[in-house]
């Protein structure tokens, strides 16, 4: 089998002494794209944050590409995350967040790629500053913002929360696309959601990841359109 | 490069579009200084002492709220933590944040000499060029040194205290020097009689710019 | 295996020390300038050496913790700087109690004075620091930040000092006792305090470092402990 774009080995994170995962031994192929369901506070976004090598884990590994978490080195370029916090400065507008970013990751034409990525997410306000922006304006800045740089591995802290059904499905398509090119992916939710494509799907329980099995019939996906 | 100075160019527009934060410190600085005059009651005899004394104490003063201002707006929507992901090597990022530091203390600066050569009855010209040399190195080396040290005081309690706590006693031989040779520059001696005092200066902005570029990624990783 | 040498270092002290206490007050002739007052000399000027050498391992052990990354060496570091804090503190007291009678003031000026107080202030800063954050990894990594940027400035500070008060010096002369040390007695008494400070500060540091290392260990202990606690929760 290939070398997984994502792989963990028994890692552990604990705050002081509160474990938070536990023997975490995950494998995610290139190409394929995973959910992890799990409540508030399960440690999804912990996992996310040390996988992305935001944080260390307290023992154990994670390897992204073949290189460790604790030094992804040039694997950070692949990147691309979304986490809680927007990582927007509110101050400047739409167009000058992602130009920013643009020309922190060394992306040509930095302007064309901002307006492409502003019109791909449905914001119409290219111009004002990020401070006057909706919750669900924002969610869908970021989101441009994580995916703008055409990474090989998305890590999507809850993508879909705080946005109406239509940019839920805009965001579904771009995600979509993302994987159809080869990108890996990395979501985390609250409850299942079905993409229409093919999901590995994960859970947390108590600080443990295993598979997620479908205990019940009823239709508790949420369906969003392919 | 094009990450350091799209960091920088972010930081100068941000910096500039707080346009009332950084009226106040100019405010600021004025006040600072008026409270110096009133204090030091400086005589024509004393005048160059006196305007180097209120000159530097303006500049750690104000350096201290002005030059971490744009590492405090990094934590803001944990933007910080994008920078760590993205691809800008640490020290880059250092050099940028530095820039942006010296840039904003130094449009002070400027406006705190041109208050000082009023209130202490300097001659502009000569002297105030003589002055720049030390007054630049002090600067810097205080934005290299701020800018190391508001990456750990923002993540801190009480790190508005913290800051100076730390900052002051490190900055001290950059006062001493800094004084020295701007009080020279004002009595009129050449720049080569305070040359000493210059070498501590540019030592000390050497040593803190090294420090600074090889320990930011120590200070900024999260966790 | 550690009380062995932590028991031979509290008995090294406590010899060196009573020896060293012999010679500063009844062995060692009594200075000719400065006469009784003199003898703070012998500890005044150990607990200096002490305050500086304390400084220097706080820095060495954050570059190793940096480096390699295991709190033992923080541990070190921060065991190191609460002693050195205190020695330093000593330093500044004796050389106040020195002043008062020679030349009549609580405080001068002069060059290593200002410098063991600046010192006393980045210990002051270190000991804030860690006293302020909460997060025990976190603090840890900012403790040896500043533990190497200060002690890489004092350099900076002792120049800076001395030039500051060659071109303006303090209106009181320094103190005589360190250089012209006339009586070779005086020479053997100031080496064998400073063996006996040293001994003590390493000593205290043994004993404060060890300390520390069983927090870290329990600290350890307790995780795993509840690594196990939830491991019992999957069942």
């Amino acid at each position: 089998m290939a070398r997984p774009a994502v792989e963990t080995r028994a890692l552990v994170k604990t705050f002081g002494v509160v474990p938070v995962l536990r023997d975490i031994n995950l494998q995610i192929s290139e190409g394929r794209c995973a959910l992890l369901t799990g409540g508030n506070g399960s440690g999804k976004s912990t996992l996310l944050r040390i996988i992305a090598g935001l944080s260390q884990p307290t023992s154990g590994d994670a390897i992204v590409f073949g290189a460790s978490s604790r030094n992804l080195g040039v694997v950070r370029r692949r990147i691309g995350m979304l986490t809680h916090q927007s990582w927007l400065y509110p101050n400047l507008t739409a167009r000058e967040n992602l130009t920013f970013y643009a020309e922190l990751y060394g992306m040509p034409h930095g302007d064309g790629l901002a307006e492409k990525w502003i019109a791909a997410v449905g914001l119409a306000a290219a111009n004002d500053r990020v401070r006057e922006f909706s919750r669900g304006m924002e969610q869908r800045l970021s989101i441009a913002r994580a995916m703008m740089m055409a990474p090989d591995l998305l890590l999507l802290d809850e993508p879909f929360a705080a946005l109406d059904p239509d940019a839920v499905a805009m965001v579904a398509d771009l995600i979509r696309s993302a994987i159809a090119r080869g990108c890996t992916a990395l979501l985390t939710a609250h409850s299942q959601l079905d993409l229409g494509i093919e999901i590995d799907r994960y859970q947390i329980v108590n600080g443990r990841v295993v598979p997620f099995r479908d205990e019940t019939r009823a239709p508790q996906r949420s369906r969003i359109g392919a | 490069m094009g990450a350091f100075a799209a960091v920088l160019r972010k930081d100068l527009r941000l910096e500039i579009r707080s346009g009332r934060s950084t009226i106040a410190l100019f405010a600021l600085s004025l006040l600072i200084m008026v409270v110096l005059v009133f204090a030091l009651n400086p005589q024509p005899i004393d005048r160059a002492r006196d305007a180097a004394a209120a000159l530097w104490v303006a500049l750690v003063f104000a350096g201290m709220l002005g030059a971490t201002r744009s590492m405090i707006a990094e934590n803001e929507n944990g933007c910080m933590s994008a920078l760590t992901l993205s691809p800008i090597d640490p020290a880059a990022l250092y050099g940028a944040k530095l820039a942006a530091a010296f840039a904003f203390m130094a449009i002070v600066e400027i406006a705190a000499v041109g208050l000082i050569t009023l209130f202490f009855n300097l001659d502009f010209g000569a002297d105030l060029a003589r002055l720049a040399p030390s007054l630049m190195f002090g600067t810097l080396g205080f934005a290299a040194l701020a800018t190391l040290l508001a990456a750990i005081s923002s993540r801190t309690r009480a790190g508005d205290l913290l800051l100076p706590i730390l900052a002051i006693p490190l900055f001290i031989p950059a006062i001493i020097a800094g004084v020295k040779a701007s009080e020279a520059a004002l009595s009129g001696f050449p720049l080569a009689a305070a040359s000493q005092w210059l070498g501590i200066l540019a030592a000390f902005d050497v040593l803190f710019i090294t420090l600074g570029a090889l320990l930011f990624e120590h200070v900024i990783r999260e966790d | 295996m550690k009380n062995k040498i932590g028991t031979a270092l509290g008995l090294m002290t406590l010899g060196l020390m009573l020896v060293s206490l012999f010679m500063v007050f009844e062995w060692v002739p009594t200075e000719a300038d400065q006469g009784i007052v003199q003898r703070i000399f012998y500890f005044h000027v150990p607990c200096a050496w002490v305050a500086f050498a304390a400084f220097g391992i706080v820095a060495i052990a954050g570059v190793f913790y940096l480096w390699l990354k295991d709190q033992i060496w923080d541990d070190l570091g921060y065991a190191a700087a609460e002693i050195g804090m205190v020695f330093c503190t000593l330093v500044l007291v004796t050389g106040s109690l020195w002043a008062k009678p020679i030349w009549g003031t609580w405080w001068t000026w002069d060059s290593r004075l200002t410098t063991t107080f600046i010192l006393w202030l980045l210990y002051g800063g270190y000991l804030m620091l860690r006293a302020m954050a909460d997060d025990t990894e976190e603090v840890a990594r900012f403790g040896a930040v500043i533990g190497i940027v200060a002690a890489l400035d004092v350099p900076v500070v002792i120049l800076s000092v001395r030039l500051w008060r060659t071109i303006h010096p303090a209106v009181l002369i320094t103190r005589s006792g360190e250089h012209g040390l006339e009586d070779p007695r005086m020479v053997i008494t100031l080496l064998v305090a400073l063996a006996a400070f040293t001994a003590l500060f390493g000593w205290l540091l043994m004993l404060r470092f060890q300390q520390l290392r069983t927090r870290t260990r329990l600290t350890i202990l307790r995780r795993e402990v509840a690594l196990i606690e939830a491991a019992v929760g999957d069942y």
